[in-house]
């Protein structure tokens, strides 16, 4: 089909890159934001404004609050229907309370079974609290955390949570990525000469075509790393060969080494108490100390709530490594004896450990995460300029053919682009802007990301016919405006609704709100130079047309 | 074939092709990893660590190779004959 192997890896590169690149961007800028989606949350939910908490005590404090959740309701609903009316009994199979090092709040899941066999995907139910530790007291209206309840599952699966679709599409876009780097290496032969050129004063298409080599192959190990983990993270969704094709083998074999960890595969049935957890968990604590890693707990599991065999897993906080939690150890829940202390991982575990660890950074180190937000803007400004090289170099030529191509596409990539930005930075407004007393307080603000996006692709759209003569679409520039004008009114509205301004929380050194609103600031500045740029360029369009 | 359905024709090759052939190296790299003495847990592992790299291969191959028509058969055929190859060893008693 294609006359060389270049030509091949040259189209490979070229529509993967466009077609996926439009989600692409939109899961590295989600991730982006997903690196400090706890400061995020801080910000959106002024009463969590307060230090990071250790594990509270399980037994006075988090073990009355789990017997308490009730399933999500809207879940509830579905699976009533589902059942055709009236359900069962609801048990508590598992309770998990999970904190890091940058929570002040915590997170507390309960699961519950709802049939006999708990391995039936839709016998399971699940329900959430969320507390704040000094007092154990929930969350009044639970409010939806802006980071790491809608910016992260964007970054994972675009909420589009209809069969897992959107983890398939963002699947298939980290393979595109994957695909396009391989592709990419191929096709820019003279790489390293490549890495140290920018031509920033040429014309517009060879300076992007510069901007995208360096971005592309200075981050080239992270993007590489980072859609390798994000899909092996996933391998399970993508693979499921243990729940499918070898289900029975993967059952037989699991139980066995159950068994030889001397852990329980599955309930007796036969109800017990649970004895105290707090101390397994000073047990686990001596038990870190002794082996040369002390350190603060990072999750407790209690697996069959209740039954003679249930377990207490209790897992240390990764803060101090890579690998996210583990050095789990495994206590009869009804006596708080060993059960089983996790060894040190194999080979295997240890390389996937790290990898997802690398990609989740839940470890304690600001610089490095600072450049994970660095890589992740490299990878936008990569994608961003493979678009506009993509346009300008077939804008003349669609022009005079009066083909729409270059015209779609560059109107597509200003509505992800600006878009998101327009979108991500209108729910920080409304954010501040709803009143505290609103009912349906949450879906309002994802109402306000999801409308501002869909403003921003109909003005894209409508703002696009330039591009018939091969002019610069005026889009670009309006949306960075908006960007601008949305992002400084986020700082301003923060200040004013809840008086902490840039002032007092630098001063105070709370920074999780001063991260966010010093962002901002800098984010609306470079929407508003770019603005002023393209405004200056839009002026003169003679002169570029005599140099080319 | 017009270039339109030989572009649709790989593109289908890169991602549904890939993906059978991917799933049936995940199979038989766990029944391997069984045999070799791997817990469930790491034979699985291995193999989600090995097939993405697996899959990026075959989707390129799928735009340069000379013949679709081979891409298809090497993709399904390869799929189909590691599912079952891992599935003979994996069902057989060890």
């Amino acid at each position: 089909m294609f006359a060389s192997f270049r030509h091949s890896m040259t189209w490979l590169h070229t529509w993967a890159g466009l077609v996926l690149g439009y989600v692409l961007v939109v899961v590295f800028f989600f991730g982006t934001l997903s690196v400090f989606d706890r400061e995020i949350d801080r910000w959106a939910i002024p009463q969590t404004r307060f230090a990071p908490q250790p594990m509270p005590s399980f037994d006075t404090m988090l073990r009355p609050v789990l017997e308490r959740i009730r399933p999500e309701p809207a879940d509830l609903a579905a699976a009533r229907e589902r059942a055709g009316g009236a359900l069962p009994a609801l048990t508590p199979v598992e309770w998990t309370a999970y904190t890091t090092h940058r929570d002040p709040v915590l997170l507390l899941y309960t699961e519950f079974a709802l049939g006999k066999d708990p391995a039936e995907p839709d016998a399971v139910l699940y329900g959430h609290a969320t507390i704040d530790p000094r007092d154990g007291r929930l969350l009044p209206g639970d409010p939806l955390k802006l980071g790491s309840e809608f910016f992260y599952p964007m970054h994972i699966g675009l909420h589009l949570t209809w069969h897992d679709v959107g983890y398939w599409i963002v699947g298939l876009s980290a393979l595109a990525m994957l695909c396009a780097l391989v592709s990419g290496v191929v096709i820019h032969r003279r790489l390293f000469r490549e890495f140290f050129t920018f031509r920033p004063r040429k014309h517009v298409q060879r300076s992007t075509l510069d901007l995208h080599n360096l971005t592309g192959v200075a981050a080239l190990p992270f993007h590489f790393f980072f859609a390798l983990s994000g899909l092996t993270i996933f391998a399970g969704m993508y693979f499921p060969v243990s729940e499918t094709l070898l289900k029975p083998q993967a059952q037989v074999a699991q139980a066995a080494e159950a068994r030889a960890r001397g852990l329980p595969a599955r309930a007796a049935g036969v109800a017990a108490p649970l004895a105290s957890v707090d101390a397994m968990v000073a047990e686990a604590r001596r038990r870190w100390a002794a082996r040369g890693m002390p350190g603060e707990v990072g999750m407790v599991q209690v697996e069959h709530v209740g039954d003679r065999d249930s377990v207490v897993a209790v897992y240390r906080a990764g803060s101090d490594r890579v690998a996210l939690l583990g050095q789990a150890i495994h206590f009869e829940a009804t006596t708080g004896r060993v059960l089983h202390e996790e060894p040190p991982a194999t080979a295997v575990t240890g390389v996937n450990d790290f990898l997802t660890g690398l990609h989740l950074q839940q470890f304690h180190h600001w610089l490095l995460r600072w450049l994970y937000v660095a890589g992740g803007l490299a990878g936008c400004a990569c994608i961003v300029t493979g678009f506009l090289f993509f346009v300008e170099k077939r804008k003349r030529q669609h022009a005079r053919a009066g083909v729409g191509g270059a015209r779609w596409a560059d109107a597509m990539a200003v509505a992800t682009v600006t878009g998101m930005l327009v979108a991500t930075t209108a729910m920080l407004v409304a954010n501040r802007l709803l009143p505290e007393a609103l009912a349906g307080r949450n879906d309002w603000q994802q109402r306000a990301f999801w409308g501002a996006w869909l403003l921003a692709f109909v003005h894209a759209a409508w703002r696009s016919r330039p591009l018939r003569q091969a002019q610069p679409s005026p889009a670009w520039r309006e949306q960075c405006i908006a960007v601008a004008a949305l992002a400084w009114t986020a700082v301003a509205l923060n200040a004013a609704t809840t008086g902490d301004h840039l002032l007092r929380t630098l001063a105070q050194g709370y920074w999780p709100v001063a991260g966010v609103d010093l962002a901002l600031l800098i984010a609306g500045a470079c929407a508003a130079g770019v603005a002023a740029r393209l405004r200056g360029r839009r002026r003169a369009p003679q002169l570029e047309g005599h140099h080319a | 074939m017009s270039r339109r359905a030989a572009i649709v024709s790989r593109v289908l090759a890169a991602v549904a092709g890939g993906w059978l052939f991917a799933w049936g190296f995940v199979v038989l790299c766990l029944a391997l990893g069984r045999r070799a003495g791997l817990s469930w847990a790491d034979a699985q592992t291995l193999a989600w660590l090995l097939v993405f790299g697996v899959y990026v291969t075959t989707a390129c191959w799928s735009f340069c190779a000379a013949r679709a028509a081979r891409v298809w058969l090497v993709l399904v055929g390869g799929g189909l004959l590691m599912t079952g190859a891992g599935w003979g060893l994996m069902a057989a008693p060890t």
